[in-house]
């Protein structure tokens, strides 16, 4: 199972210090928020992809990149990559690209954004928000599984022959995964492809993220990817701890109180036990977590989010460390407990080269089926299921 | 003796509240009608009040408290539904907006509601047809051609003698009675995960 940490990226004022980061303070934080998880031991670094302040992040390959040549170990990965509004052409290049510099440490999770004006300033119409993923998607994963492509859909100029560079590394594209909140047909478009499912979970009652979870599930189990129990399932979380809880509360809590997102709603006690977010000691932390696993199974990626709301990142730092230190070792030993054997782990670039090759060992290359032209791995077992 | 579900909307904010009363009229005028037809009318009243806060919260977080939760699937699982409000600063109060704009704006389809809104003068009667009536007919209710509105003197001497309250109750209580006998809204199963017939997973375009 992996663990790891989602930054949306927003430049929020502290609201104990009145100090707002710059843009440029905001991002050299996140990319040392980034190296500093590889640094503790977790597996996965995920940035979102906003194109309106207060939020940072616009280029996510741009950060990746330098975290590639930083870190050693650690997967780079978004949360999300806006499939609705960006061109699949350049997503699909994108991240070609970042998987070369990150010898291919990199996954990307695909959505459709949450800022409504962002669809017409990138030309698209809000309403057509659904299709748009899956005819985006439908693109990128041809442009990734085939040599050459010729594509004629709604959205897009159309291609001719076109061959997107450079091929993805060892004829591998990356994993991917598809984000959704509420919508039944973007976890329809995961269980179809084959490809994982990650539940922000965060904002909402666990009820619901059981809910799409299981539908996920029993698609992918239609579709004839595997079993339900062998869907690749990630959930979002979101904590903020000390070693008591009392002092963890009491840290947290203005920054809860006027938080973006939730601030000057609920109280911290009312979001606490209406959603997944915890706030209290690392014991209360590895509790909450391990009980997501009784609603959605056991799955493969946990992501918390720790640097949002005006955190400084001192304290960010702070978190990772026991995040690092003592939630996720303890998680890892009790997650593998009573896991059981054919629930897989979460694809990485080395086991899909090795799928792949262990496909192409079983059956020789037959061009009728583009194998010989360096088909990619979901595309082959898609053919082969 | 069939059942039928009837979900009460009150947005009244005082106690006792007029809006309740008016209200509590026009749900005891409409489950006498359904008695006589035959039906028997199983009735759950909300007072938006006590839910008042949950509804904000609804609104800055995007997912409704569990109590809240239990007041939407009440009303949105209704056979009929009564729904009445203050008029304040000429129009429903912002409470009673609020409830629905924070629920599925599809919740609502084909439900038989009838209106009613009180204030301190006749004068602001027009605020149900000119406010409630259009907000249920873009969430595809069906809203019965009778609303009742009561003002402060319609409970006193200064009543309307010749069209009274009671009378304007009546009339719209039977033209709800007559939508909710046929209504088969209650036993419906929704299923949130039904997919258009028209869905493919790949766009429709450059499919396999």
């Amino acid at each position: 199972m992996q663990f790891g940490i989602f930054t949306v990226g927003d430049a929020t004022t502290d609201p104990t210090t009145g100090q707002t980061p710059t843009d440029a303070e905001r991002i050299k934080a996140m990319l040392t928020i980034g190296k500093h998880a590889e640094e503790v031991g977790l597996d996965v670094f995920a940035t979102g992809e906003h194109h309106n302040p207060p939020f940072v992040p616009s280029s996510p390959t741009t950060m990746l990149g330098y975290l590639a040549a930083q870190t050693e170990r650690i997967i780079l990965s978004t949360a999300t990559t806006l499939i609705t509004t960006s061109d699949p052409v350049k997503i699909a290049e994108d991240f070609a690209m970042l998987q070369v510099i990150a010898d291919g440490r990199v996954d990307l999770t695909l959505g459709r954004g949450n800022t409504g004006p962002v669809y017409p300033w990138f030309g698209q119409d809000i309403r057509q928000g659904i299709p748009l993923a899956l005819e985006n998607y439908a693109l990128l994963r041809r442009l990734w599984d085939e040599e050459f492509v010729d594509w004629n859909g709604k959205f897009r100029t159309p291609l001719q022959g076109f061959q997107s560079t450079p091929r993805p590394l060892d004829g591998v594209p990356p994993f991917v995964w598809h984000g959704s909140i509420r919508s039944p047909e973007i976890a329809e478009q995961a269980a179809f492809y084959g490809d994982g499912f990650f539940s922000n979970h965060i904002f909402w009652p666990p009820e619901h993220t059981a809910k799409m979870v299981a539908y996920y599930r029993q698609r992918f189990e239609h579709y004839g990817h595997g079993t339900a129990a062998q869907a690749i399932v990630g959930l979002g979380g979101q904590v903020f701890m000390r070693k008591n809880s009392q002092d963890a509360v009491a840290e947290f809590r203005p920054y809860f109180d006027n938080a973006p997102v939730y601030g000057h709603g609920p109280s911290l006690e009312d979001f606490t036990s209406q959603t997944p977010l915890t706030v209290g000691s690392p014991q209360e932390v590895i509790d909450r977590t391990l009980g997501f696993r009784d609603y959605v199974g056991d799955y493969q990626r946990q992501l918390w989010l720790v640097d949002h709301a005006g955190l400084p990142l001192k304290t960010v730092l702070e978190q990772l460390d026991i995040l690092g230190g003592e939630v996720v070792p303890v998680l890892r030993k009790e997650f593998a407990m009573n896991r059981p054997a054919d629930v897989p782990d979460a694809p990485t670039h080395a086991s899909l080269v090795a799928a792949a090759g262990a496909r192409e060992d079983a059956q020789p290359a037959d061009p009728a089926t583009g194998a010989a032209f360096g088909l990619g791995a979901a595309s082959a077992a898609r053919k082969g299921a | 003796m069939a059942v039928r579900k009837l979900a009460v909307l009150s947005a009244g904010l005082s106690q006792p509240s007029s809006t309740r009363m008016l209200a509590d009229k026009l749900t005891s005028a409409t489950v006498s009608r359904l008695e006589e037809a035959g039906i028997e009318t199983e009735v759950t009243t909300i007072e938006l009040r006590d839910i008042a806060h949950d509804i904000m919260n609804n609104m800055l977080t995007g997912f409704p408290s569990p109590k809240l939760d239990a007041a939407i699937e009440t009303v949105t699982g209704a056979d009929g539904l009564i729904a009445v409000t203050p008029i304040f600063t000429t129009s429903y109060s912002g409470l009673f907006k609020s409830f629905f704009d924070v629920i599925d704006n599809r919740s609502l389809t084909d439900m038989p509601v009838l209106i009613g809104a009180t204030a301190g003068t006749a004068r602001h009667s027009l605020a149900l047809d000119y406010s409630l009536r259009p907000m249920f007919t873009y969430l595809h209710a069906v809203v019965v051609p009778t609303s009742v509105f009561a003002a402060s003197e319609d409970w006193g001497s200064g009543a309307d003698q010749i069209k009274t309250l009671p009378e304007r109750i009546e009339r719209a209580a039977g033209e709800l009675a007559g939508l909710v006998a046929v209504s088969d809204r209650s036993s419906r199963v929704d299923d949130p995960f039904a997919l258009d017939p028209s869905f493919s997973p790949t766009g429709g375009f450059q499919a396999d």
